[in-house]
């Protein structure tokens, strides 16, 4: 990605459309990785008997992979459809943190930007925003649409192309392409550190998250909002510091 | 309705409904909070405390070769900063480990 910083320096580089382009290309990476675990999630939607329509479908109006692939998972294992919507709640409450921190970006915008950025907001184009953000570069509202519409795009075609060819696909975990999102956030944490005041924080989370995994019976995802929480609470309850 | 064992419109329909609701809900809320003093220092912090929080939990259902992988992912992403490449060393890395161990 070094090209793109010389873009700092381009006169106009602000300007929405090139913004708009400039997260629709450096989310391409995390986009291929979207795309395999929607290849994945569609061998999991042919065994609920969805076609590629309508698990294209899903991924457009739902577009949350976590809790699409939990609800359906549900479903497939045969628990009811309260369960399998549940499942997916739960495991979307870390998208309000996200959107509520979006606040900055979609403050003063239209209803259309409102609604449109934050269908698009997910882990990935948001995180990739804050860690090009934290590397010095000005971004904002139109390189997370940006971001996001590259998202969309892997998440809905390759997620109904896997549920048309389910049986003709191989297993991701096969070429260690499961592991492409837990690098990937790996980078982007890298990119997220704003310096040693970060620290008390960010190990307060990480406790807190392994600490509910295990030991108490809570759900993944609960643990992970939780654990989330504690670490920004603290950084808030903190005085004197200059880092936030 | 779908038969027994399938997803219906309606699963799909609630869910997209809830997704969404939680996603607006979360803008009006944060739209709502003070701009400075502890709220702020705390919403300043979320991204990287949720990061760090999805991370413990992949690498918790991980095992050897996961957390392996993820060192040699972190080591690449502090010496380069670049995402394209930290994915492509982690994957390396998860396949080569996997292999050995």
């Amino acid at each position: 990605m070094e090209p793109l910083l010389s873009e700092v320096s381009r006169p106009g580089a602000t300007a929405s459309g090139a913004e708009f382009r400039a997260g629709l290309r450096e989310v391409m990476p995390l986009a291929l990785g979207v795309a395999i675990y929607g290849l994945a999630f569609g061998l999991l939607a042919a065994q609920a008997r969805m076609d590629g329509l309508a698990t294209g479908i899903m991924g457009a109006v739902v577009f949350a992979g976590s809790s699409q692939i939990v609800a359906v998972e549900r479903v497939v294992t045969g628990a009811g459809a309260a369960a399998a919507l549940a499942a997916g709640i739960a495991l979307n409450l870390r998208l309000l943190l996200i959107t509520a921190s979006l606040r900055e970006e979609l403050s003063g915008r239209p209803w259309w930007q409102i609604l449109l950025g934050v269908h698009l907001a997910t882990d990935e184009n948001w995180a990739l925003m804050h860690a090009t953000r934290a590397r010095g570069r000005a971004v904002g509202y139109w390189y997370l649409v940006g971001g996001g519409v590259g998202i969309f795009a892997a998440w809905v075609a390759a997620t109904a192309t896997g549920a048309m060819l389910a049986g003709a696909i191989p297993e991701p975990r096969a070429f260690g392409l499961d592991f492409a999102f837990v690098a990937a956030f790996v980078a982007i944490l890298r990119n997220l550190w704003r310096g040693s005041g970060d620290a008390l924080p960010w190990g307060a989370a990480v406790g807190a998250t392994a600490a509910l995994v295990l030991v108490t019976p809570i759900e993944p995802s609960w643990a992970l909002a939780c654990g989330g929480v504690a670490g920004a609470v603290i950084a808030g309850l903190r005085r004197g510091r200059d880092d936030g | 309705m779908a038969e027994p064992g399938g997803v219906s419109a309606g699963l799909i329909a609630a869910l997209a409904l809830a997704t969404f609701a939680i996603r607006l809900g979360g803008y009006l809320l944060g739209a709502r909070l003070p701009v400075d003093g502890p709220w702020a220092r705390g919403f300043a912090a979320l991204p990287g405390c949720l990061i760090a929080s999805l991370l413990s939990v992949l690498l918790l259902q991980g095992g050897p070769a996961e957390w392996g992988a993820a060192a040699v992912a972190a080591g690449v992403a502090m010496a380069s900063r670049s995402l394209p490449l930290t994915m492509v060393a982690g994957i390396a890395a998860i396949c080569a480990l996997r292999l050995v161990l």
